[in-house]
């Protein structure tokens, strides 16, 4: 559980500011949504790798890469088993299914949903990247800077502080219950549900005493006087800033041409062909990972520009 | 200068009041100390002073509070933060932010101060307060006493010219304590900030307060100079069940005997001096030496070689044996970390040996259940909340038996006789959470106890305990003690210990450093001696064993 939240590791890629990781972000997520082709999705998901690997979060990266697995896992089997679309029939289900007919597992469906889970992959890899290299209060400030209303983005910031604290309450309840002899695994599912009822219990009534303290302690610092808020804190936009913000948004805007020029699509269905790509493709997918990785060396670079 | 007239105080929903007919001042300048029993108005009346009450609580007021010029129920919480600080008893829940530097700026900005203003101001607090190296530390990562200090530097920032501190040291161990209360009193000496402090440890405040006021039912029912309550109207003082240090209590008994002592001290280095004077001319009694019990009771509990490693990787505890015995008061103590809690979360295989084994009762731990061992061993957690979740105290106390699968019949008669053992049968249909302090502590016990242990793990039950619910629950405890059973009080409360404790075990860094009788474990060191046996070490040449403890023991020999 600890893992999932932002370590200061002091690499480039956390130094850096949180803007062009934001459009990184957003170029994949285009990239993500227009993409088809097994073989583009595959390069966007490996093209996530070197900033994760710069950025030494690897093994809480890997913790997300395992929540992501198991969801490509469900992605795929659903996939197979829902669509029977596609000619080259694998396996042929005996029985029959509401609504769907007699199962049938196709080659095409399979890689269809190997081609979904790439797709997510790759986006999660991102995300997990943003969240394990940005400070949450820095992410706060650009939310801010965004023109998002600070309430919102302070309860969620508030969120991100008290989770280590709710983890703590959960041991300790835990503790408390057991100790009193609940037996948390056994007996039939209701049981089970019915006995972590009893912890729950207490720490939902254990977080809304302290949301009264905080919101006490946070009024009597002067919070919703009304007057104009300022912030000690900024994101200084350096020059090198504002170019790896430029270059961090390029993959969106090389994912936008594509998807309106047809450029990356694949035909899964009803039969799958040999992946050909015409020597245009073949230079839209080099330049693609060319732009995703040239974060990196903007980040090396940003180092070197701002300790001159 | 606080102006309080006539302020009466009703929380919505309620017909008692809060606070009645209060009338207060408090001059520029003073260090007030306020105390009281839990529920009596303390922190009523402070958040009256910076219009949380009645801005944020809502309810009925009357009456007037004025606080440096401003009216507080005029002015809004966002006028009054600037002109009173305010910190909180859990450090936890009044820090917002990641990091030091961005808690300290958060009132500032809300304020709408200038970045370069806030910069200053920052310096400022964090250079009072002493902890400028912590400003880049994320806040999840520091101990209490260091989160209770950034608190604090977080309302310093605002320049405010009267400082409440609610209870701030409750959630702490001793050493985190005595360091954020050195900081008030420095405060209050070197920047003349007013100081209302609401504390339960008064010995290590006591000698730089100016006054101290009694807060009960809602009204001020004592206030007056320190030294004059101590000395003159201490009987007041105690008919209101405030617990005042030993070292008072000791001279207040002696000064009842012997005339030449007319005053109270407040520091062991004067009551050093005025015992010298007492001593010097009496002839030295013969060697007092302390009766020492013995018990030799069975083992309930044997603990052989025990090593436990954390998943992390961190050794916890080293080769610890020991044997627990029936009828044994027995307290484990230590600093921080030192494996206290760790040690005790075997007794009921919260935690299972990485090498050794644990015997509670002839059983090995490893081949029984949790729930098995509930029935052998009760474990009471240090906040009572955490027990409590259910919807009436009944429920609460029968849930116990229920997961430990007793009969209907059963449950029904154990029920019935444990609320009537911990006088709450009047509230078995009461909701459990908005009891009294004293109260959620005995529904607490009660629904431990229900199960009918032979041995009974305290995990730190004292910390932030007033005096008189301190007193009812070792009472209790000693009963349960006479009646053969065996206690296992993990503490860092000396005085407590000293008092009610029979054997103590200390560890540090994961090993028994002391297994002892209390007189040969806590007499003799430095701070780590109860009062009483500070006051006393110097005066074995005329005869005063240097292995008292207590304030009795003490009395048993000086008269």
């Amino acid at each position: 559980m600890r893992s999932f939240r932002y370590q200061d590791r002091n690499t480039p890629v956390h130094r850096l500011n949180p803007f062009p990781k934001l459009g990184w972000i957003i170029s994949i997520l285009i990239l993500a949504l227009v993409l088809d082709s097994p073989l583009f999705l595959l390069l966007l998901f490996l093209a996530t790798l070197p900033l994760v690997r710069a950025s030494r979060v690897g093994a809480e990266w890997r913790a997300f890469m395992k929540l992501a697995l198991y969801l490509s896992g469900a992605i795929i089997l659903i996939n197979a088993l829902v669509s029977s679309h596609g000619t080259h029939v694998l396996v042929e289900l005996p029985g029959h299914l509401p609504l769907l007919g007699a199962p049938v597992i196709t080659l095409e469906a399979i890689l269809y949903g190997v081609a979904m889970s790439l797709r997510l992959l790759a986006i999660i890899s991102a995300f997990a990247l943003l969240t394990l290299t940005v400070n949450p209060d820095d992410m706060m400030l650009a939310m801010i800077k965004m023109k998002l209303p600070y309430k919102s983005v302070l309860v969620t910031s508030l969120s991100t502080r008290f989770m280590p604290t709710l983890l703590d309450d959960v041991d300790r309840i835990t503790d408390v219950q057991r100790a009193r002899g609940l037996e948390m695994d056994k007996g039939k599912l209701r049981q089970r549900i019915k006995s972590r009822a009893s912890i729950v219990t207490a720490l939902l009534t254990n977080s809304l005493d302290r949301a009264v303290q905080v919101a006490e302690a946070m009024e009597s610092r002067a919070f919703g006087t009304g007057r104009k808020r300022t912030f000690y804190r900024d994101i200084s936009f350096s020059p090198s800033d504002t170019a790896a913000l430029a270059v961090s948004l390029l993959p969106g805007a090389l994912g936008i041409f594509m998807g309106t020029h047809g450029y990356g699509q694949y035909q899964y269905y009803p039969s799958l062909s040999w992946i050909n790509l015409t020597p245009g493709e073949w230079w839209l997918l080099g330049l693609m990972v060319l732009l995703l990785v040239a974060l990196l060396p903007l980040a090396h670079l940003k180092q070197r520009v701002d300790l001159d | 200068m606080i102006k309080i007239a006539d302020l009466t105080f009703y929380y919505s929903d309620t017909t008692q009041p809060a606070l009645k007919d209060v009338n207060l001042r408090v001059r520029d300048g003073e260090f007030v100390l306020l105390t009281g029993p839990s529920g009596g108005g303390k922190s009523s009346l402070c958040r009256c002073l910076n219009g949380l009450i009645p801005h944020f609580y809502g309810g009925k007021i009357s009456g007037r509070v004025s606080v440096a010029g401003l009216d507080t129920l005029k002015s809004s919480t966002g006028e009054l933060a600037e002109k009173v600080g305010f910190v909180f008893q859990d450090p936890e829940n009044q820090l917002v932010s990641m990091d030091v530097e961005r808690e300290v700026a958060f009132g500032l900005e809300n304020l709408g101060f200038t970045r370069h203003l806030i910069a200053k101001r920052l310096e400022e607090s964090l250079d009072t307060l002493g902890i400028a190296g912590l400003r880049h530390r994320p806040l999840s990562e520091l101990s209490g006493g260091e989160k209770q200090k950034v608190a604090i530097a977080s309302v310093l920032a605002l320049h405010p010219s009267v400082l409440i501190l609610d209870e701030p040291t409750s959630e702490l161990d001793p050493k985190g304590a005595e360091e954020v209360l050195s900081i008030v009193t420095q405060l209050n000496h070197e920047l003349g900030l007013t100081v209302l402090l609401v504390e339960h440890r008064l010995d290590r405040v006591l000698q730089y307060a100016d006054r101290l006021i009694v807060i009960d039912k809602g009204a001020i029912s004592l206030d007056g100079g320190v030294n004059d309550i101590l000395t003159n109207r201490y009987r007041e003082l105690s008919d209101l069940g405030i617990g005042v240090p030993p070292l008072i209590r000791l001279f207040q008994e002696l000064k009842k005997r012997d005339a030449t002592i007319d005053r109270v001290p407040l520091t062991v280095k004067d009551g050093r001096a005025l015992l010298k004077k007492t001593l010097k001319d009496r002839s030295p009694p013969a060697d007092s030496a302390v009766a020492q019990q013995k018990t030799d009771g069975k083992a309930l509990i044997e603990v052989k070689n025990l090593w436990y490693a954390y998943p992390n990787g961190l050794t916890a505890l080293k080769n610890v044996n020991l044997e627990l015995r029936a009828g044994e008061f027995v307290a484990v103590m230590g600093r921080n970390a030192s494996g206290k809690t760790t040690l005790v979360k075997h007794f009921n295989r919260l935690l299972v040996p990485t090498k050794g084994r644990i015997m509670v009762d002839g059983t090995d731990t490893r081949e029984a259940t949790i729930a098995q061992l509930a029935r052998k061993v009760g474990f009471v957690f240090q906040n009572p909340n955490d027990h409590l979740f259910a919807d009436t105290v009944y429920d609460e106390i029968t849930f116990t038996l229920k997961a430990l699968g007793f009969s209907n019949d059963e449950i029904e008669r154990r029920t019935g006789q444990v609320l009537e053992e911990f006088h709450l049968t009047g509230l078995k249909e009461h909701y459990p959470r908005s009891l009294s302090g004293g109260e959620k502590q005995r529904v607490a016990l009660a629904s431990v106890l229900v199960a009918g242990p032979r041995i009974l793990i305290l995990d730190e039950p004292t910390r932030g305990m007033e005096y008189h619910l301190k007193s009812e629950l070792m009472r209790f405890l000693k009963d349960y003690c006479a009646q053969g059973n065996t206690v296992v009080l993990v503490s860092h409360d000396v005085e407590i210990v000293a008092e009610h404790a029979e054997r103590v075990i200390l560890l540090s860094e994961g090993r028994v450093v002391v297994d002892g009788e209390k007189h040969d474990v806590l007499s003799q060191a430095l701070l780590f001696s109860p009062q009483i046996n500070r006051l006393l070490q110097p005066f074995a040449r005329y005869g005063v064993s240097s292995k008292i403890l207590t304030v009795s023991e003490a009395l048993d020999v000086l008269s």
